[in-house]
């Protein structure tokens, strides 16, 4: 267990000594987060006279629901890529073979590779969240923090099912990963980010209820903005753990199967 | 006639073997085009056979030249020795362990200096670079700091190691190199080409780096893939000629040498075509 814990921390050193040798990266986070909030704010000015009726389950202000919206969209969204971008970026690096031959499975590698990008990743949630109720107003007085940090925690469990299962792909396809495509992009156009999905053609809603970021954002916004306590959302909250629990095994499984692969074919470090 | 005949070595030393090779082929397949994809798309991907048939014995504390044209099946060899690919057939055990079964517990007895110099993180130092490295072979606190340090100096790196990697020459990423594949003391070390990339100079400190640190100090079995025959007399015991796949002849430099055939010689013998 302790080498395990030393394993993880030497990770996240190394992705901390490598980014913070990029000095300009964190100030255009912030710039970006800010750029972002800034963005909605005029577009709920447009909007939200027209939309309001759409809000109603959220507290009416589509301000509030696109900030939450977009800043954990962004952030599953790059839990879903970053097991497939630390294994391409390791490929393209020439270190993956170096990584391969060590005393660490390939599996911890590829999880350990992600866990910087995981921490560092929600600092911009956070300053999104931050710079829009401090500046813009949105008002979050209500939330219930601990009821989002669970429906955050479940939420991150399932995609980081589905970006093992996108690493995997991307030992199999090297490039083009389909399934990031479809739970990312897409996830974000069907699954409440920007609108609710109440506004869709019920064809689509029924598409939008397939995808995991729809149970995560809609959970996330209740708890955050109307302060719904855990049992409130024990159904979004259940099938995050049902689609999680079904989902990890098998993307670890498939991942095993593709390292394997790899090493029979001599593919794990093509790119 | 001394050359020994192909895909076998004749061992007759009482030596314990550590590395056993039996009957590996090792085949790539190669990716379909489009035009194969739509017409014949369940037939079997061709494949490139790199490896055919090997079979030979690698005795404790051996320091094996492997030697070969480009495109041989060398790095191949090496890499299956090393538990970085799976034989497509046969089996290799390295102490004992079978690295298709048991590819951990094999692993943990080699140690693999690759030609490749992007190797490491560029934006590192090379102290840091070796630290993160050693953490993945379970080294971790003091330890992990103290065998980064010991290995600093059996490299001689002590006067770069805290600059970032980005500016190191060939000769000092190969160092750096060997100190990664000495971390977790392994008893096998693959040297797969390490002075492909040197200057004359870099090249004769880093052979006597490896005669005089690696070899007289810890007797490790040592592989060593090279295109330099003279660097091959100076390290080696026995070499290993592989060509078009095949393990064409091993055997002792010693034995060359008092029948009066010189390494160019048997090499010439066993690669050019007949």
């Amino acid at each position: 267990m302790k080498l395990i814990f030393c394993k993880a921390i030497a990770f996240i050193r190394r992705d901390f000594q490598i980014e913070s040798s990029y000095k300009m990266n964190f100030v255009m986070t912030a710039v970006d987060s800010v750029m972002i909030v800034i963005f909605f704010y005029f577009l709920n000015r447009l909007v939200a006279p027209a939309g309001t009726h759409y809000m109603s389950r959220y507290g009416g202000d589509y301000l509030s629901f696109a900030v939450i919206g977009v800043a954990f969209a962004r952030y599953f969204q790059l839990t879903l890529r970053m097991f497939s971008d630390s294994i391409r970026a390791a490929q393209v690096s020439g270190c993956l073979e170096a990584m391969l031959s060590s005393q660490t499975d390939s599996f911890s590698i590829v999880l350990m590779s992600s866990l910087y990008g995981l921490i560092s990743g929600a600092v911009q949630p956070l300053l999104i969240l931050v710079f829009a109720t401090v500046v813009m107003g949105v008002d979050l007085s209500h939330a219930n923090i601990l009821s989002a940090s669970l429906v955050l925690v479940f939420s991150v469990l399932t995609f980081v099912a589905f970006g093992v299962l996108s690493a995997a792909t991307i030992l199999w396809l090297k490039k083009g990963d389909p399934l990031a495509w479809v739970l990312g992009g897409m996830g974000a156009l069907l699954g409440g980010a920007y609108f609710p999905v109440e506004v869709l053609p019920d064809w689509l809603q029924k598409i939008s209820f397939l995808i995991p970021i729809t149970y995560s954002l809609d959970a996330l916004r209740l708890t955050l903005i109307n302060g719904y306590p855990l049992e409130k959302v024990a159904g979004q909250t259940a099938t995050l753990g049902l689609i999680t629990a079904i989902a990890l095994p098998a993307s670890l499984i498939f991942f095993a199967a593709m390292v394997r692969k790899g090493r029979f074919e001599g593919t794990l470090t093509q790119y | 006639m001394l050359i020994s005949p192909p895909l076998s070595v004749q061992n007759v030393s009482s030596v314990p073997s550590v590395i056993s090779v039996r009957g590996v082929t090792m085949r790539f397949p190669i990716a379909k085009r489009y035009r194969e994809l739509v017409l014949a798309p369940f037939r079997p991907r061709k494949v490139f056979t790199a490896l055919k048939s090997v079979d030979l014995e690698i005795e404790k504390g051996d320091r094996i030249a492997v030697l070969g044209p480009n495109g041989a099946g060398k790095t191949t060899f090496l890499k299956l020795v090393g538990g970085l690919l799976l034989p497509s057939e046969g089996e290799i055990l390295v102490n004992s362990h079978n690295t298709l079964h048991h590819n951990a517990s094999a692993r943990k007895s080699v140690g693999f200096v690759m030609n490749e110099e992007r190797s490491f993180f560029w934006r590192l130092t090379g102290r840091q670079n070796l630290e993160f490295f050693a953490a993945l072979d379970n080294l971790s606190d003091d330890s992990l700091k103290e065998r980064s340090q010991e290995l600093i100096r059996f490299v001689g790196l002590e006067a770069h190691i805290d600059t970032p990697v980005s500016t190191y020459s060939s000769g000092i990423k190969q160092r750096l190199a060997i100190a990664r594949g000495l971390i977790a003391e392994p008893e096998v070390l693959i040297l797969d080409e390490p002075t492909r990339t040197l200057d004359p100079v870099a090249c004769e400190e880093l052979i006597d780096l490896i005669i005089e640190r690696l070899h007289k100090t810890s007797r490790k079995t040592i592989l060593i893939a090279t295109h330099r025959l003279e660097e091959a007399m100076k390290l080696c015991n026995k070499a290993l000629i592989i060509n078009q796949g095949r393990a064409v002849a091993f055997d002792r430099i010693s034995d060359l040498t008092e029948q009066g055939i010189t390494l160019a010689d048997y090499y010439r013998r066993h690669v050019s075509p007949s």
